[in-house]
Order: C-alpha cells, then sequence, then structure tokens
C-alpha cells in the first residue's frame, strides 16, 4: 500500500513517464494523446488535493527519497505553500490540457500534436518538483527540466517567429540557470550542504565570517532567477516568447511556468538564507527598486501594443513585479499578498490567453483594434474577458483587489507608504489598456455603422449563413467548441470566488508565513 | 565520405570503440565513467560509422529505428528511477573490486547507457530528418 | 595588493573569467553557432568551478584502495553533480542546434541580423 508520504514523489515520476509514452503513442494512435494526457493530468489533480488535505490537518510532509537520510540523499518536503503550489500547477495544467483538445489542432501541425504533450507533461513534472524539492542542486535539475520543457512549448508551434523566440528564450535562459547554478556553488563552498535546512543551520553559525560570499552568492540567485522569472530589466525574452506560442502553451508560460521559479527564489531567499540575512543586505532594496520599475514599465510597453496577445505577455512583466514587490517589503502581509497575486495571476492570466485562443479560434482575429460588436458575437468568452480584466485593474469583488490591497497593507507595515501611490498608478495604467478593449466590444459605435452596412448587404442574400454570422449588435451564442468554454467559465468563476472569499487560499499562504518568519 | 583512409581505419575501429563502451558502462560502480560515458562512447562510434559510411538504411527502417530510440529512452529511464525506488537497506551492499556484486546498479547503468546511446542516435536521425 | 592570494585561488579566477567570457560570446556574437559556443564556454566555466571546489591539496581520486584505507579523497560529489550539469548542457546544445537548422531552412542563414525581427 502507497502511504501518503510517497504521493508527491509518485506525482512526478507518473507525470514523467506519461510525458515520454506520448510520442511512442503518437506514433500509432495520434488521437489517443490528448485523452491520456488529460486523464494523467487530472489524476494528478486529485493526488494533490489528498496531499493539501493531509498537510492542512498535520504535519508537513518530510519523504527521503530511497530511504537515505537527508544530509546524503535527496529530501522532499510539502509544506503548506508547496501543497496549494502543487493543487494550483496541477489543476489550472488541467483546464488548459482540456482547452488543447481542439485549440492544438487548430493552430499547430498535426505531426507535432504528441511532442506538444511531451513537452507539456515535462513543464509539469519540472514544475512540480521545483516547488517541493528541498535539495539545492535538485532545483538546478528541474529549472532546467521546466527550461527546456518551456522552450519546446514555444518552438512545437514551428513558425518562424516561435522558432526565433524559443532559440532566445533557450539562450538567455541557459544564462539564468548558469548564474543560478554559480549561486550553488557559492552556497556549497560556504555550508558545504545541499540540503536547504542543513544550509539554514550551518549558515547561522557562519555567517559573519563569510560576509562578501553570501554577498556574491545571494547577487548570483537574484540575477539568475531575475532572468528566468523575468523581473523587469531582464524581461526581453518574454514577450517574445510568449506572444509567439500557441495560445495554451502561452496561458501555462504566462501563467505558471513564471511563478514556480519566483516560488525557488522565495526558498532560497527565506528558507537558505534567512530573512536576517535578507533585510542586512541590500537585495532586498534591489527588488523593491526594480519591481517598482517592473510594476510602472511593464504597464507601459504594455499600453503601446497592438497585437493582443503581445499586450498580455507584458502585462505579465508588470504582475511579476506585483509579486516581488511583495517579496521585496519583506512584512507579513506583504509576503502573504506576494503568494496570493501567484495564484490570482495565474487564474486571471490563464483566463485572458484562453479567451485570446477562443478569439482567435471563432474569428481569427489578433489585434486590440479588432473587438467592434465582440461582446454580442461571443457573449460568454466576453464575459470571462471582462472578469480577468477588471481583476487585472483591481476593482473591488474581484480576486485582484484582495492581492493589492494586501500589497498596500504591506507597505504600510514597512513603513513605505509611497508605495501605495505606485500601485494605484499601476492599476490605472492597467485599466487605460484593458478598458478599451472591453468598451469597443461592448459599446463601439463603429462597429455599429459596420454592421448595419453588413447587416444590410446581409438582407439582400439571406442565405448567405456566413454574412448572417458575422452579424454584430445581434445577440448570439459562442461558436466556440464546449471543451474551450468550460475553462474559461471555471476559471472566470475562480476569480470571483477569489475576490469574495479569499480565506481558503490565505489559510495555506498564512500556515507557510508564520513558518517562515 | 569518400577518405579511403578513414573507412579503412574506421572499419576495424568501430569493434573497439563498441567494446570499450560496454567495458566503461559494466565498470560504472568500480571505476570513473559509468552508464553516461559509456552510453556516449556507444553512440558517438555508431555516429562516426553512419558519417563515414553513409545513410545505409531506407525511411521506413530509419523510423522504427527513431521509435526504437524513444522506446530505449523510456525504459531506460524506467530503470534509472528503479534505482530510486528501491531503498538502500533491501539492495545488495557490494564488494570492492568485483565486478558482479552489485546487482540493480549495474543494470540501472545498462539502462542509462542504451538510454544515452540511442539519445544521440535519435536526435541525428530527427535532426536530419528535418533538414 | 596581495598577489599571494590570486596565486593560490588562481583557478577560481580563471573560472569567473572565462564565465564572464562565455556571457560575452552569447549576447554579443551575431552567429548563431558562436553563440551556443558561447554556451557552451559558460557552462564549462561552472564545471570548472564546481570541480575546484571538491579539491583538496594532496588527495587522491576516490576510489577505494584495500592498500591504503586512510588515504586522503579528494570530494566526489561536486564532480558527481557536474556529470548532471554535462547531461543538462548536452541536451541544451542538441535542442540549440536543433533549433538553428530549423531557422536555416528558414531563411537559409545563420546570421542573426538578417532575421531577428522581434524587439
Amino acid at each position: 500500500m502507497v502511504s501518503v508520504l510517497e504521493l508527491p514523489f509518485l506525482c512526478i515520476i507518473g507525470t514523467l513517464v506519461a510525458a515520454f509514452c506520448m510520442p511512442v503513442l503518437a506514433r500509432w494512435k495520434r488521437n489517443f494523446c490528448a485523452p491520456l494526457a488529460t486523464i494523467v493530468t487530472g489524476a494528478v489533480f486529485i493526488t494533490t488535493i489528498i496531499i493539501a488535505y493531509h498537510v492542512m490537518h498535520g504535519e508537513p510532509i518530510r519523504y527521503a527519497v530511497s530511504g537515505w537520510a537527508p544530509p546524503w540523499g535527496i529530501e522532499i518536503v510539502v509544506e503548506s505553500l508547496s501543497s496549494m503550489m502543487l493543487m494550483l500547477l496541477s489543476g489550472i495544467s488541467f483546464l488548459i490540457l482540456i482547452f488543447s483538445f481542439p485549440a492544438i489542432k487548430h493552430e499547430m501541425e498535426h505531426k507535432v500534436i504528441g511532442w506538444y504533450y511531451t513537452a507539456f507533461l515535462l513543464t509539469l513534472a519540472g514544475m512540480m518538483g521545483l516547488v517541493i524539492s528541498n535539495d539545492i542542486f535538485n532545483f538546478y535539475v528541474f529549472i532546467e527540466v521546466t527550461g527546456l520543457g518551456a522552450c519546446s512549448l514555444v518552438a512545437a508551434k514551428g513558425t518562424r517567429q516561435a522558432t526565433e523566440a524559443a532559440l532566445k528564450y533557450l539562450l538567455l535562459a541557459t544564462i539564468g540557470s548558469g548564474f543560478i547554478l554559480f549561486g550553488i556553488g557559492f552556497l556549497y563552498m560556504i555550508t558545504g550542504h545541499l540540503n536547504l535546512t542543513f544550509i539554514a543551520q550551518e549558515l547561522a553559525l557562519v555567517k559573519d565570517s563569510y560576509p562578501f560570499l553570501i554577498w556574491t552568492s545571494l547577487s548570483f540567485f537574484t540575477v539568475g532567477f531575475g532572468v528566468k522569472a523575468a523581473l523587469f530589466p531582464l524581461h526581453l525574452w518574454l514577450p517574445d516568447a510568449h506572444s509567439s506560442a500557441a495560445s495554451p502553451s502561452s496561458a501555462v508560460l504566462s501563467s505558471l511556468v513564471v511563478k514556480v521559479y519566483i516560488i525557488a527564489f522565495l526558498k532560497i531567499l527565506l528558507i537558505a538564507f534567512g530573512l536576517e540575512i535578507f533585510h542586512e543586505t541590500f537585495i532586498r532594496h534591489l527588488i523593491l527598486v526594480l519591481s517598482i520599475i517592473a510594476m510602472l514599465a511593464g504597464s507601459f510597453f504594455a499600453f503601446v501594443q497592438i497585437e493582443l496577445k503581445r499586450r498580455l505577455a507584458y502585462s505579465t512583466v508588470a504582475q511579476v513585479g506585483y509579486i516581488f514587490l511583495g517579496i521585496g517589503l519583506g512584512t507579513p502581509w506583504g509576503l502573504a499578498a506576494g503568494m496570493l497575486h501567484i495564484v490570482v495571476h495565474a487564474f486571471m492570466k490563464t483566463c485572458l490567453f484562453l479567451t485570446a485562443g477562443a478569439f482567435y479560434y471563432q474569428t481569427g482575429i489578433k489585434k486590440v483594434n479588432q473587438f467592434a460588436g465582440m461582446g454580442y458575437k461571443m457573449p460568454i468568452t466576453m464575459g470571462a474577458f471582462t472578469i480577468a480584466a477588471f481583476s487585472m485593474v483591481g476593482i473591488p469583488l474581484f480576486g485582484g483587489f484582495i492581492s493589492k490591497y494586501g500589497l498596500a497593507l504591506g507597505s504600510l507595515e514597512a513603513d513605505l507608504p509611497l508605495i501605495i501611490l505606485v500601485i494605484i498608478i499601476s492599476g490605472l495604467l492597467n485599466a487605460t489598456y484593458y478598458f478599451p478593449i472591453i468598451g469597443q466590444a461592448y459599446f463601439s459605435q463603429d462597429g455599429e455603422e459596420h454592421s448595419h452596412g453588413h447587416s444590410s448587404h446581409a438582407e439582400d442574400n439571406r442565405n448567405n449563413a456566413h454574412a448572417e454570422h458575422e452579424t454584430p449588435g445581434k445577440f448570439q451564442i459562442d461558436q466556440v467548441p464546449l471543451s474551450m468554454l468550460v475553462p474559461i467559465v471555471i476559471l472566470a468563476l475562480g476569480i470571483i470566488y477569489l475576490g469574495i472569499s479569499p480565506g481558503i487560499v490565505l489559510d495555506f499562504i498564512n500556515k507557510t508565513v508564520v513558518a517562515l518568519l | 565520405m569518400h577518405d579511403y583512409v578513414t573507412r579503412v581505419v574506421f572499419r576495424y575501429m568501430l569493434l573497439f570503440v563498441l567494446l570499450y563502451g560496454v567495458y566503461v558502462i559494466m565498470h560504472g560502480h568500480l571505476s570513473p565513467g559509468g552508464g553516461f560515458s559509456g552510453g556516449m562512447i556507444i553512440g558517438l562510434g555508431l555516429l562516426l560509422y553512419i558519417l563515414i559510411f553513409g545513410q545505409l538504411w531506407n525511411d521506413s527502417f530509419r523510423q522504427m529505428i527513431i521509435d526504437a530510440a524513444i522506446i530505449f529512452v523510456g525504459i531506460g529511464g524506467i530503470l534509472e528511477v528503479s534505482k530510486f525506488l528501491i531503498p538502500h537497506e533491501h539492495g545488495p551492499i557490494g564488494v570492492t573490486g568485483t565486478l558482479f556484486s552489485v546487482g540493480i546498479i549495474s543494470v540501472a547503468n545498462f539502462g542509462i547507457g542504451v538510454l544515452v546511446a540511442s539519445t544521440i542516435l535519435g536526435i541525428y536521425y530527427m535532426i536530419s530528418e528535418e533538414a | 595588493m596581495n598577489l599571494e592570494l590570486l596565486f593560490v585561488n588562481f583557478p577560481y579566477f580563471v573560472a569567473i573569467i572565462l564565465f564572464s567570457l562565455g556571457t560575452l560570446i552569447v549576447l554579443t556574437q551575431t552567429n548563431l553557432i558562436k553563440k551556443v559556443i558561447g554556451i557552451n564556454i559558460l557552462q564549462s566555466a561552472i564545471f570548472l568551478f564546481f570541480i575546484i571546489l571538491g579539491d583538496i591539496q594532496g588527495g587522491v581520486p576516490p576510489i577505494y584502495d584495500p592498500n591504503f584505507p586512510d588515504a586522503l579523497y579528494v570530494n566526489p560529489l561536486p564532480s558527481t553533480l557536474m556529470l548532471t550539469g554535462i547531461v543538462v548542457s548536452f541536451s541544451v546544445t542538441a535542442f540549440a542546434l536543433a533549433l538553428i537548422v530549423k531557422l536555416y531552412l528558414f531563411y537559409g542563414t545563420i546570421c542573426a541580423p538578417n532575421f531577428m525581427k522581434l524587439k
């Protein structure tokens, strides 16, 4: 009988085995790939719910792989934040995989479908491993697995732009992981351990002897994870990669892959180095300044983009700034709000990218100025887009408001009240680039004039079903498959639920924050 | 490649390259080396053979090679995982300097070797398929 | 200026210099193959760094020899870790080269400024 301690390990192994079954299966029965990947991810999601229940009502899971005790072997630790992240990763991946059924056939060549699912499951396994591992070199391995999987997800689309973006992503991500590996080397040099718990114990004893080495190691980690998580001046790869990939790939890249690097950074920063060193060094101030610049500049860059997915990608740069702001504040509310924003942003950005994919599926539009009358053509999808955009701006009753409110409380705790001003300005900038799309979709005069011309034309030849289908101003239901609509609706409802009662997520986060501080 | 010297020399060398690869894999637990290095030697030896003597195989056979490579990657991965799944208390300890004394670790090393060799051939064939 | 420190620790300096050179090559060269070579230089620098970490002056390779039961062994762990690093480096190189082959089929060149239209 499998005990609950082994479940997290089996999740990763199961996902990896399924990933390697995909290309072989694709050669025989290509249509079986998508259901199998979805079933495996669904099973992993159910398993993670069991793990989360166990962790919330008991001790954190500590499991030594293959029975080797921690200082020598690899240890897996699942505390409440990790269990929540496991649920988030597998749940969102499950929804994206359901969405992928029709979308991938529409956006990709048929012969790469098997490889797409391989890359997807590989990325999922890497992300889950990164979240639950407690061994610092394992971090590097899982970072590389996630990075290679993410690059393949971009490259799988097969167009010129996607290939270029994937190469750019690969080169910059490899530099980033090189920096991380150097940081790991310095940490091993100081302490002689690779396990986070033992590093923390050793570092507390010897930290006065090696002030410069600790500083060097921290800065290497900051640059490395900054490249990986697209902290502002190091974000150059992100807009290309996220906008040129297929829309399900963009959703997983933008909502999950960027976040797990932040979780790993947080673990190294707070568990290995500890809050004391974090407050003493200037890294905290560096992160604060960079995140404030990211919040403003990311929104500015998003404002000038014409293409919808590029605008969403730059918006991710700004939102990563919010999360890093929570880390940089270093107070209980700041950290909790930063972690909450990871969850909320995963919901919002997945919803936005999936709706972008649905718009492209039905109408083929990619630009933000083509949305006239979209609220009547695709009411359900546009409604979900509106909810996610409202949440992005930070309107009360939507999920984004709670995390921004928490960040404001955190900046009051840290005696930096001016940051509230920055949060408000950034929220207003978000409004300036989301509201024109929504306004155009529901109230556009242009679209109605256009539609009048079109509808009179349509009356002339009634039998032309396509022209009638194009008619805006007339309310009609979405024409996309049900398996695309269901994930979008679930995500939109999730955003509203997070906005009304964020208590269950905050319970998970508070347990970790209390343990860390 | 039509270089006479390369063809003649490599015709006799290939066997030794493969034998050396197997040696490195088998002695993975006794000396530096092991599955990865040995598999690399075998894979590169086969790759050199293909580069020098040309593509001897037709398309359908090449598809089969890629399939087999992928399956071997999977089998090797599972064997490697088995090293971690079996707790060390139940595994054999091994005797210093004795070749066949570690049981599952030798099997895992062999799996890694097959994995690496078939990965190299698979990568080569996939790239040459694209180009 | 303590020159002796520099001589004692010179492998670390070599590692750092190689790392900087690799990063510079990746970021500034326009030929894509040279960029991949830069990646390899960068990663080799890290391997060098880790292997120096495990070194002990006068240590012997960590292979058990019954004739010398209390020999001073160097630390084998960083070298073992770098075996994983080499595998990762290998796969990154293979992936980058595959992408470059594909780009060459699209554009007929491997010189970045000719086609990098993305900003």
